[in-house]
């Protein structure tokens, strides 16, 4: 059983919608990205993704692609992401997994990053512009280093497919709930809900639903169809807004505390 | 190419055939065919033809006499035999002979059995006798069996199909009879016209090189291409290459762009031959090889975008997309893309970098003319890559009604396959015209290489040439420093971007590296993938034109040739100067001039400033 499979196996037991949160590695800074991942476990996300940032995040709205621009002005990059992984796995709690496009990791070489990543402690992989298609040599290379590999479903993607992505993923699926690229949006998109059931009947991994997610209430409606909600550009935006702060940290826990108290089933205050 | 419109009964007929150029007129003399025409009525026809119209009369299994007194009646030039007449007959009609012979392995035979003196014309078996039903030849076999022995081709050809046929069967003429009517013997003046213009150009080498070579199931030229697209575009993009094999397949969709090609785009395009470019340039470059200049310039908008833009967007229609979304980089394709959405009424949006926004301003105000809608892009370095991305995220939002129109041989399957064979009539026409003027084919092919369009369009007519090199030309800007040039395979390595795995500019990251040329169009961090796997092959070479080396040839091939080429363009030309100079005058050299330079006058302007300055 790898981590993301206790955890989610955890969060089955106990009938409780899981929270993964996306950030961008490195954003606003090397250090500062540390102590939010760490903000973030304490503050009881279940999974954490973390990104990895790239020049042409093309499945990426606005807020996550400033958020790699920032990363990358501070020298962000794919081996910097997992020398931050390998320096704050040890205190952390929650699986984590990358985030990615496929470009770095073809420039590491596949061998040679399934190899850095399992030694940093990564869990998972997800890889944005990698469809079942292309992946069968990552795939068999993450297996043989232990590491899951997440494939995305989308509203467009059809059942033959979903059935292809369920028999080769491990650790999750991740549900892109809407058509387009990441962003927060105010309600959630009708169709998620169908892709859900659609996913459902094929597979029992967990499966997570992303794009879009903001609030305590959008995860307590995931909640009643999928294992756990993401959430990551609302999330990037509080750190957009207090990358200059002195309480970056403490803002970002806020809400993630504010986010999960609507998730465990005992709503607490909205702090934000 | 030889046409014969076969089965006239009208006078009205006869003469507009004869007015859109045919060579023949045929009346059937055979009375079981609906077409049978009364000999008296057919000689009132024929004493009106101009003399260079040959009437031949149609005949099955009928007396030599009788055939002998029709020719003298009604002024036949030839007879045509459709029944089981024998060579000996035949030679005693005293009046060339047509024999209609069936595409079969009796009519393999034939074409030993009957002397070269008889044309042999194929039909589908047994169709004089059927009269006409418009069977279809077996085209592969007619083939064969024209690469034995000039051929007429007829049996079931239409409008439609006229064309495919012709390049299927390579023909030295066509002749139709039910395809062009509106019931036996009344021909249909508007099929008439549709039908020669197929047939021009299909002739000219119009209609694109469909299924020549495809990549293999998952879209890979050997190691490159394939899909690296988020996952909402991976049904979209299969819909899509799925569509477009069936439209490639349909010879309706070849002939709507074939026309488009012949009347809007005003293909085929010329060829020039350089008078004083080599004569008169610069010691460096005088006594070099003969140069020619396929003139992509002189297509409607200025550039070989066109053909690409059209097709696709003759297929957005087919598949019932309302809105179209671009990129452009130099606007070449933005304003192609604006154009071929106006004429086919389709809603248009056009992703720019605003720095190219800057640098192409007139083609931004061509395309707001045209009713398109232009999307600055200020993200990454403002240019084409960043409008490729952007154009990428529209379409994830958007896929349900927007039909994403790419401008060149980039991307995910099949977007490099099918922008390809759009282009490809660059070469089929370049490599007929060159054998016409030049008498030979050519020692080396030139052409700048941004994404690759116009490079591949005319390689490929070349590909199976062994004695043609054929070089690409890849911006070096500023010199081979990281971020001063666009030279993929010069200062790049394997990796994916934008949908495709091909050479790509990046740093040791991964990450997309920042690239220049003076030309907006070649300013790109990624080749197209077919590029990379004809390079790995060796069948294909690239070199480098620098900044300056494109501005010396803007310059020298305006004020020597009275040509002002895209800034693009002038790599080519720069880089053929080069070669033309090595081969000497012995030699011959193509070059695709693929587009025009109004576009490039203020970037001219300033540099000629700096030069003052």
């Amino acid at each position: 059983m790898s981590r993301l499979d206790d955890t989610f196996a955890a969060l089955r037991a106990r009938r409780r919608t899981g929270l993964i949160t996306y950030v961008t590695a490195g954003d606003p800074d090397l250090d500062r990205s540390a102590s939010v991942l760490q903000a973030l476990d304490r503050a009881g996300a279940d999974v954490l993704e973390v990104g990895v940032p790239f020049s042409d995040p093309v499945a990426d709205g606005p807020v996550i692609e400033r958020a790699a621009e920032r990363a990358r002005a501070a020298g962000g990059t794919l081996t910097s992401t997992l020398v931050l992984i390998e320096r704050i796995r040890p205190g952390i709690r929650a699986p984590i997994v990358l985030f990615t496009y496929v470009n770095p990791l073809v420039a590491m070489g596949e061998r040679a990053f399934a190899r850095r990543a399992a030694a940093a402690g990564v869990d998972g992989v997800l890889v944005l512009d990698l469809p079942v298609e292309e992946a069968d040599a990552f795939r068999a290379t993450l297996t043989t280093a232990a590491i899951d590999m997440i494939f995305l479903l989308s509203p467009t993607t059809t059942d033959e497919r979903i059935g292809r992505a369920a028999a080769l993923g491990r650790g999750f699926l991740y549900a892109i709930s809407r058509l387009g690229v990441t962003g927060a949006r105010d309600t959630l998109p009708e169709g998620a809900r169908e892709l859900v059931a659609r996913i459902r009947v094929r597979t029992t991994l967990p499966v997570a639903l992303g794009f879009g997610l903001s609030r305590p209430e959008h995860i307590q409606q995931v909640g009643a169809w999928a294992d756990a909600a993401v959430v990551g550009s609302a999330l990037v935006s509080v750190i957009a807004e207090a990358a200059d702060s002195p309480d970056l940290v403490e803002r970002v826990e806020q809400y993630v505390r504010w986010l999960k108290g609507a998730g465990s089933g005992t709503a607490t205050t909205g702090q934000l | 190419m030889c046409v014969k419109i076969c089965g006239i009964t009208r006078e009205e007929d006869a003469r507009l055939a004869v007015e859109l150029g045919a060579s023949a007129v045929g009346f059937v003399f055979w009375p079981g065919s609906p077409r049978f025409i009364e000999p008296d009525r057919a000689r009132r026809i024929v004493e009106r033809l101009p003399p260079f119209v040959a009437a031949v009369g149609v005949f099955v299994d009928d007396t030599v006499e009788h055939m002998r007194r029709l020719v003298k009646e009604v002024g036949l030039s030839a007879v045509q035999l459709h029944g089981a007449e024998t060579p000996a007959n035949a030679s005693r009609l005293g009046v060339r002979v047509i024999k209609a012979v069936r595409a079969d392995q009796q009519g393999l035979g034939a074409l030993d059995a009957w002397p070269e003196t008889v044309t042999l014309l194929v039909d589908a078996a047994d169709a004089g006798r059927r009269g006409g039903t418009g069977s279809i030849v077996d085209w592969g076999m007619a083939a064969r069996m024209a690469a034995r022995r000039p051929l007429m081709l007829a049996g079931g050809l239409t409008p439609e199909n006229v064309a495919h046929a012709i390049r299927a069967v390579q023909p030295f003429g066509v002749d139709v009879s039910s395809g062009v009517e509106s019931a036996p013997g009344v021909k249909d003046h508007q099929k008439m016209r549709r039908f020669f213009g197929a047939v021009r150009g299909a002739a000219a080498g119009l209609l694109p090189a469909f299924g020549r070579r495809d990549p293999d199931a998952r879209g890979y030229f050997g190691a490159f291409g394939g899909r690296f697209v988020p996952e909402t575009l991976v049904a979209p993009v299969e819909v899509l290459e799925e569509a477009y094999l069936e439209a490639r397949a349909d010879p309706a969709f070849a002939v709507a762009l074939a026309e488009l090609l012949a009347h809007y785009v005003g293909r085929p395009t010329p060829l020039t031959e350089t008078v004083r470019l080599t004569k008169m340039g610069a010691a460096p470059f005088s006594g070099g090889a003969r140069i020619f200049l396929k003139r992509e310039d002189l297509a409607h908008t200025g550039a070989h975008k066109i053909n690409n833009a059209l097709g696709q967007a003759l297929l957005a229609q087919r598949m019932g997309k309302s809105r179209v979304i671009a990129e452009t980089g130099a606007g070449q394709h933005g304003v192609a893309t604006a154009t071929a959405c106006a004429l086919l009424g389709l809603r248009c949006e056009v992703y720019m970098g605003a720095k190219d926004m800057v640098r192409q301003a007139p083609n931004v105000a061509r395309m707001e003319l045209l009713g398109a809608r232009i999307r600055r892009v200020d993200g990454g370095s403002r240019t084409l890559k960043d409008a490729i991305n952007e154009a990428m995220r529209d379409w994830v939002a958007n896929v349900q009604d927007t039909y994403y129109l790419l401008g060149s041989v980039l991307g995910p399957h099949p977007y490099p396959l099918m922008v390809r064979e759009f282009q490809s009539v660059i070469g089929l026409e370049a490599r007929r015209q060159i054998l016409a003027q030049a008498g030979r084919l050519p020692d080396t092919v030139v052409a700048c290489v941004g994404g690759g369009s116009n490079a591949i369009g005319i390689f490929d007519a070349f590909l199976d040439d062994s004695s043609v090199r054929l070089v690409g030309v890849e911006a070096g800007g500023e010199g081979l420093v990281p971020g001063r040039h666009a030279a993929r395979f010069a200062g790049g390595s394997a990796g994916v971007l934008q949908g495709t795995r091909t050479y790509i500019l990046q740093d040791a990251n991964g990450n997309i590296e920042a690239t220049h040329s003076v030309s907006a169009g070649m300013d790109y961090a990624a080749v197209g993938p077919e590029h990379a796997w004809l390079r790995d092959q060796g069948r294909t070479e690239y070199t480098l034109a620098s900044d300056d080396d494109a501005r010396t040839a803007f310059r020298d091939l305006a004020r020597l040739e009275g040509i002002i080429p895209a800034l693009e363009s002038a790599h080519a030309v720069a880089a053929a100067r080069r070669v033309a100079q090595d081969l000497g005058p012995s030699g011959v050299v193509l070059v695709n001039l693929s587009g025009r330079g109004d576009k490039d006058l203020e970037t001219m302007m300033e540099s000629e400033g700096d030069v003052a300055s």
